[in-house]
C-alpha cells in the first residue's frame, strides 16, 4: 500500500503571511489539525493548532498576538513523503521524529497529506476487517513454503483469504493474522493444526492426531 | 374475532427444499424436512401457508440488479465469471443448481409473512425457513443469497410500521444491520458470539447506527462459552429496555438455533430449556411492546438433533401448546439413519448439558459489563 492510495490530494495550505487567527479559524471550519504552509508553490513549512495554541499561550514568555504571521512560528524544514513511499517506512518516520502528519510532495510540489489517522485507516484495511470474515491467528517455521502450504489448505477447502498480515517472530518463527470467508472457522482451525501449523486464535484447538 | 386470528400461522412450501448446497454442506434442507416428519408423528396440527415464490422485481429493493442476474445465471447451471467477486463458489456459498428458486420461496415465505401481519389477519407468525440475515445488497455471504429479512422490514417500514428487528442467531447479523444502518425507522438487536474469532467478524458495541438510525443499532457480542442465565440477562438488561423504549409495530425475530451448546460451528452454550425460556420472554416483549405482533423466521443451526428439537419447541411455544417429553422412537429410528448419527430420547436436553465452564465466573462479570456498557452507549440518545 502507498502513500498515494491513502493521502489526502490537494490539501488546504496557506501562506507565510497568513496570521495565527485566521489559521486557527481555518482549522477550526475544516475540522483539520495540520496546516502546510506554502509560498510560490514551494513547501516552507507547516503549522499544527498545538503550535498555534503554544504560541499564542499566557504561559508562554513572549506570547503572541492572534495578527501575528504564521512564518514566525511555523516548523521548517518540513518533513514530508513521496507519493510512491509504503505507508509503513512514512509510519516509520511519523513515529521517529513523533509527528502527526506528513504533507506528500512530489517534485517540490505540495500534492498531499497524511495523518496518523490516515494511517490507522489503512490498518483497517490492510486487516480485511471490513469484509465478512472469521479471524485466525497461526505460528509457523519462518522456512521457504510453510505459507504455501496453508494457503494450499485453504485452497483445497475452498476458502478466500481476505487478508493476510505477517509478522517475525523470535526463533525462526512467523505469525500469521488471516480473514477468510468462512463459518466453520474451528473445523477449519482444527484442520490447520492436523497439517501441523499452530493455532493461536481461536483459542482452545485441539488437532485430530 | 376469528379462531385463526389468535392463532399462530405458519407458512411452508416444498420448494423450500431445493434451497440445498451439498450433503456436506451445514445449512442442511433436512433439518426443516425432520422438524415437519416430527410435528406430524406428533400428530399435531400442521397445516401451512404455501408462499409464492418472490420475483426479481421484489428482489430490486434490496439487491443490485448485476447481482441477481448473476445469482440466477449460477443457479440455472451458467459458468459465472468472477464469481468470487459475488462471494459465489466459496465452501460457504457453493454455486448449487436450482439454488435460486429454493431461495426465492423462502423469500416469498418471510413477505407472505409480513403481508398476513399488515393485512391483520393474525398476530404470531412462523416462517420455517428464511433468516438470511448475512446476504449484502450484491455479496452473498455466510449461507445466505438474498436477504428475506431486510425486504420483510422494508415491506413493514414502507406501510408506515416501526420495526424491530432482533437477531439471536449466533452470528451477527450484519446483513440486515447494513441495509438499515442510516434508517430511522428500523431498530436492529443481534445478540451473538463475539467476533474475535467467528465469522463475520462485525457486531462491535460501537457499531450504534448512523444519521437518523444512531442508537436504533445494538450489537451484543457475548463472551465465547456464555451460558442460558448470563445470556438470558442479558436479554432483559438491554433487549426489554430497547423495545419499550423504541415500541415498534412488529417484532422479527432471525431464530437462528446455533447458540444451542453442541452447535458445532460455535461456542455458546445454550440449551433447550434456555431457548424455551428465550421464545417465551422474546413472545411476552412483542406482546408489551408492539401489540403481540411477530414475525418467526429460521435461520443457522448446525447440530441437527439440537436445531430440529429447538425449532419444535419454538412451534409448540408459539402455538401455546405443552411440550411432548419424549421424541417419538419411530421418528428417531427413521431420522438416525437417514443422518447416520444418534438422535437423543428426549425433546429437552438432559442436565447438566456438559462439564463446568472454567471460565464462568469471568464470562458473566464480562457480559454483566457488557450491559452496562452498551446502555452508557446509548443513554443520551434514548431520552
Amino acid at each position: 500500500m502507498l502513500i498515494e492510495e491513502v493521502m489526502h490530494p490537494d490539501p488546504i495550505t496557506i501562506s507565510p503571511e497568513t496570521t495565527l487567527c485566521d489559521a486557527y479559524a481555518l482549522m477550526q471550519e475544516k475540522g483539520i489539525r495540520h496546516l502546510p504552509v506554502v509560498e510560490k508553490d514551494r513547501l516552507v513549512g507547516i503549522v499544527t493548532d498545538r503550535d498555534l495554541r503554544l504560541a499564542t499561550s499566557r504561559l508562554a514568555k513572549r506570547p503572541f498576538e492572534p495578527d501575528a504571521e504564521v512564518k514566525n512560528i511555523m516548523s521548517h524544514p518540513v518533513q514530508t513523503a513521496h507519493p510512491n513511499d509504503p505507508i509503513e517506512i512514512a509510519t516509520q518516520t511519523m513515529r521517529e521524529l513523533k509527528i502527526g502528519c506528513l504533507p506528500v510532495e512530489d517534485e517540490f510540489r505540495v500534492v498531499g497529506i497524511v495523518t496518523a489517522a490516515d494511517m490507522l485507516d489503512a490498518m483497517m484495511r490492510l486487516t480485511g476487517v471490513k469484509r465478512p470474515s472469521g479471524r485466525l491467528d497461526i505460528r509457523m517455521s519462518d522456512k521457504p513454503g510453510e505459507l504455501a502450504r496453508l494457503a494450499q489448505l485453504l485452497s483445497d477447502r475452498k476458502v478466500n483469504i481476505h487478508s493476510i498480515l505477517t509478522y517475525p517472530e523470535a526463533e525462526d518463527q512467523a505469525r500469521l493474522v488471516l480473514r477468510v470467508n468462512t463459518m466453520e472457522i474451528r473445523t477449519l482451525a482444527a484442520a490447520i493444526c492436523d497439517a501441523g501449523f499452530e493455532v493461536l486464535w481461536p483459542p482452545h484447538i485441539s488437532c485430530a492426531e | 374475532m376469528a379462531a385463526s386470528y389468535l392463532m399462530c400461522r405458519v407458512i411452508y412450501h416444498p420448494k423450500y427444499q431445493a434451497y440445498d448446497l451439498g450433503p456436506e454442506h451445514p445449512f442442511s434442507p433436512l433439518r426443516v424436512a425432520m422438524l415437519l416428519d416430527l410435528l406430524h408423528t406428533y400428530e399435531v396440527q400442521v397445516d401451512f401457508l404455501e408462499p409464492l415464490a418472490a420475483t426479481q422485481e421484489m428482489l430490486l429493493e434490496i439487491h443490485d440488479p448485476q447481482y441477481i442476474q448473476i445469482i440466477q445465471e449460477a443457479s440455472a447451471g451458467k459458468k459465472i465469471a468472477h464469481a468470487e467477486h459475488y462471494g459465489l463458489g466459496t465452501a460457504d456459498n457453493p454455486i448449487k443448481e436450482g439454488m435460486a428458486e429454493g431461495a426465492l420461496f423462502q423469500v416469498g415465505g418471510t413477505v407472505l409473512g409480513a403481508k398476513l401481519l399488515m393485512e391483520d389477519q393474525t398476530k404470531k407468525v412462523l416462517q420455517l425457513g428464511g433468516g438470511f440475515h448475512h446476504a449484502h445488497p450484491g455479496l452473498a455471504a455466510g449461507f445466505c443469497l438474498y436477504n428475506d429479512l431486510a425486504l420483510a422490514i422494508k415491506k413493514f417500514t414502507k406501510f408506515g410500521w416501526h420495526v424491530a428487528y432482533l437477531d439471536i442467531d449466533v452470528h451477527h447479523g450484519d446483513g440486515v444491520q447494513e441495509m438499515f444502518y442510516s434508517n430511522d425507522k428500523v431498530m436492529t438487536i443481534s445478540l451473538h458470539e463475539s467476533g474475535e474469532y467467528l465469522f463475520p467478524g462485525t457486531g462491535w458495541i460501537h457499531e450504534l447506527g448512523r444519521g437518523m438510525g444512531r442508537a436504533l443499532k445494538l450489537n451484543i457480542p457475548l463472551e465465547p462459552f456464555t451460558e442460558g442465565t448470563s445470556y438470558l440477562k442479558v436479554v432483559e438488561g438491554v433487549v426489554e429496555p430497547a423495545l419499550s423504549w423504541f415500541r415498534p409495530d412488529v417484532l422479527v425475530v432471525q431464530a437462528g438455533a446455533d447458540a444451542h451448546f453442541s452447535d458445532p460451528l460455535a461456542d455458546l452454550l445454550l440449551t433447550t430449556y434456555d431457548y424455551e425460556r428465550l421464545f417465551h420472554k422474546i413472545i411476552e416483549m412483542a406482546d408489551q411492546s408492539c401489540k403481540g405482533r411477530i414475525l418467526f423466521t429460521l435461520g443457522g443451526g448446525y447440530a441437527m438433533a439440537a436445531t430440529v428439537r429447538i425449532w419444535a419447541i419454538l412451534y409448540y411455544v408459539l402455538h401455546g401448546w405443552e411440550l411432548p417429553d419424549r421424541l417419538p422412537a419411530e421418528w428417531r429410528q427413521r431420522w438416525q439413519k437417514k443422518i447416520g448419527k444418534p438422535l437423543p430420547e428426549y425433546l429437552h436436553d438432559r442436565l447438566p448439558a456438559y462439564d463446568p465452564i472454567p471460565r464462568k465466573e469471568e464470562i458473566e462479570r464480562a457480559n454483566r459489563q457488557l450491559i452496562q456498557r452498551i446502555m452508557d452507549s446509548v443513554a443520551a440518545d434514548w431520552l
